[in-house]
């Protein structure tokens, strides 16, 4: 069948063939593996906060407050607290983060002071959250006069997140497609209706996302309400109406770090679970983000 | 206005360019063009693709201003309106003169709110008035029967053809007097695109309508007057009749007789 011609040339081109053929096995084994390496390495960590916690979660954990001295009992109150911490931080910055990103966006153009700006944002967004935690120190709670408390805890993390919010929303309002500002010029929109009617409901998804995201991310943060809005000992009660913003309050990082450094009084089992609660906590948090965007979207037809 | 160039001698002339040049960054899109445009008249304006023909149109309504490296020198004047003048009202130009795009670009709200939105921001109206104004727009543009029962659905559901319609519903809401038109209807089947061209004709009984078109068919059957562009510079412009059946340059032949590329 096979022509003289050909089989002449064979050995030469198969020679390099093969050659190539190995390389390219040997990169995408070694590719696998490495993937393989990283998805293992990120489920060793979760399977073993799952393993070490898992046994110490149970309704009443999740539902009733630390007894005898911290050392027995529930993490409701830290459940409690970091809902309350992440749900005011998401107040505080939802409308300053998303007003700065529609201004960055909108009408600081191209202009030095909209770079200053960006260049000022981009390095606030990669300061280590533990300098929040020490200007909240500085500013909320000392020269402010809030003392510790969930308000000066929300107004840090709301700074801390900050950044985020602002570029998400900034990019979020960026990606929305020409055409649509153009239609809305063309008939004669004033520009608050085109930002209110047109922008933002297109960049809603993006916006809310980001947001959502960020105060997540806070949420597990210790460094920032390490200093402003923590408290070791807590019981089952809050203060009522707006006195709760003046006391601090105890949430979830917190009680981690504390586990650790009380050294033995809360029984390591507990720490565990309250570990894998806030590895719970983010991660309800981001399949939020995640159903708010879907919905959003599918609203739009998009 | 201006002095009535060439083939306007009976009309009113109620757009014109005197002079007119666009540039973005080192491109020039026009060249001294000097084109008035009659009152209540259909005009089409046809030419080979980059020829600067939507550059022209979005010249009239500012809507170039966004471009980055945007430029133009000359006189336009619009109604009553020096569109670049210092004291111009951007929302008063832009209610004045509507316009429809190419691609259809309905809003991600309702079909209602679609429509509404301009008649709302404008003229402030509310309740039945709205919905008079809304569905007589929609009457207009020949989309009423297929959505009247889905007012309130995405506009983003329709299909190509029924959002086009439903931009131009949106534009003659707002009742503007001078309706510029980019290529309409190259998203439309051809039962979709004879309406419009009826609806075009209709509205030039009251309205001064500009349409943009690579149809030399739909730019002999309802304009009144043809401006042929190239390469930037106005070619050759006069009455539809004369202009389709003998034109004097022979670009302008070529062009139309296809033989163009
Ligand atoms: N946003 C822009 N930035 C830079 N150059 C542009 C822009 N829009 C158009 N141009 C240039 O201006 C010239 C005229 O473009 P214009 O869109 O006005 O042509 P047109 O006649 O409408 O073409 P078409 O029939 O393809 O729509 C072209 O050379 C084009 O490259
Ligand atoms: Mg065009």
């Amino acid at each position: 069948m096979e022509s003289v011609g050909e089989t002449v040339f064979i050995p030469a081109r198969t020679g390099r063939r093969v050659r190539r053929q190995i390389i390219d096995r040997v990169l995408v084994l070694a590719l696998t593996a490495l993937a393989f390496a990283s998805v293992a390495t990120v489920l060793g960590i979760i399977g073993f906060i799952i393993l070490k916690g898992l046994p110490a979660i149970s309704l009443s954990f999740l539902t009733s407050p630390p007894r005898e001295g911290m050392s027995a009992g529930g993490i409701y109150p830290m459940i409690r607290g970091s809902v309350l911490l992440m749900l005011g931080t998401l107040v505080l910055v939802l409308p300053l983060g998303v007003l700065g990103g529609v201004f960055l966006a909108e009408y600081a153009g191209r202009s030095t002071l909209s770079r200053l700006l960006h260049a000022s944002i981009a390095s606030l967004a990669g300061t280590p959250s533990v300098i929040f935690g020490l200007f909240g120190l500085a500013v909320f709670v000392l020269m402010m006069n809030m003392g510790v408390s969930l308000l000066a805890g929300c107004l840090t993390l709301a700074l801390f997140t900050l950044p985020a919010v602002v570029f998400t929303t900034e990019n979020a309002i960026r990606s929305v497609p020409e055409s649509f500002i153009e239609a809305g010029l063309a008939l004669g929109l004033s520009r608050w209706q085109l930002m209110w009617k047109v922008v933002l409901p297109n960049a809603l998804p993006g916006i809310l996302t980001g947001i959502v995201l960020s105060t997540g991310r806070a949420a597990g943060e210790a460094p920032p309400i390490l200093l402003t809005a923590g408290i070791y000992y807590a019981t089952g009660d809050l203060p009522r109406g707006w006195d709760i913003l003046k006391q601090p309050v105890a949430n979830l990082p917190y009680h981690l770090a504390e586990g650790y450094r009380q050294g033995g009084v809360i029984p390591e089992a507990i720490v565990w679970g309250t570990c894998l609660t806030l590895m719970l906590f983010v991660l309800l948090i981001n399949m939020w983000a995640i159903i708010v965007r879907t919905r959003v979207r599918r609203k739009q037809a998009w | 206005m201006v002095e009535t160039a060439f083939p306007l001698a009976n009309e009113q002339v109620v757009v014109s360019a005197h002079d007119l040049s666009v540039f973005y960054g080192e491109t020039q899109a026009l060249k001294s063009v000097t084109l008035p445009i009659a009152r209540n008249r259909v005009t089409a304006l046809i030419g080979p693709s980059g020829c600067g023909k939507s550059s022209f149109l979005r010249s009239l309504n500012r809507l170039n201003d966004r471009i980055p490296g945007f430029r133009l020198q000359g006189r336009v004047r619009i109604l009553d309106i020096d569109p670049y003048g210092s004291r111009v009202d951007m929302i008063e130009l832009r209610r004045r003169v509507g316009m429809v795009f190419q691609k259809p670009t309905p809003l991600p709200m309702s079909i209602y709110d679609n429509v509404a939105i301009g008649a709302r921001s404008h003229y402030g109206l509310r309740g039945r008035r709205l919905d008079e104004v809304v569905e007589q727009a929609l009457r207009q543009a020949a989309l009423w029967d297929e959505v009247k029962d889905i007012l309130r659905r995405p506009a983003l559901q329709l299909s190509g053809g029924q959002q086009q319609r439903l931009c131009i519903a949106r534009m003659l809401a707002v009742d503007p007097e001078v309706i510029l038109m980019d290529e309409p209807c190259s998203a439309l089947d051809p039962v979709s695109t004879f309406r419009i061209e009826e609806l075009m004709v209709e509205l030039a009984k009251e309205r001064t309508v500009i349409v943009v078109t690579h149809n030399m068919q739909q730019a002999a059957r309802v304009s009144h007057y043809t401006a042929f562009f190239m390469y930037g510079e106005l070619i050759e412009y006069g009455a539809s009749k004369e202009f389709f059946l003998s034109p004097k340059m022979q670009a302008t032949e070529d062009y139309i007789s296809g033989r163009f590329g």
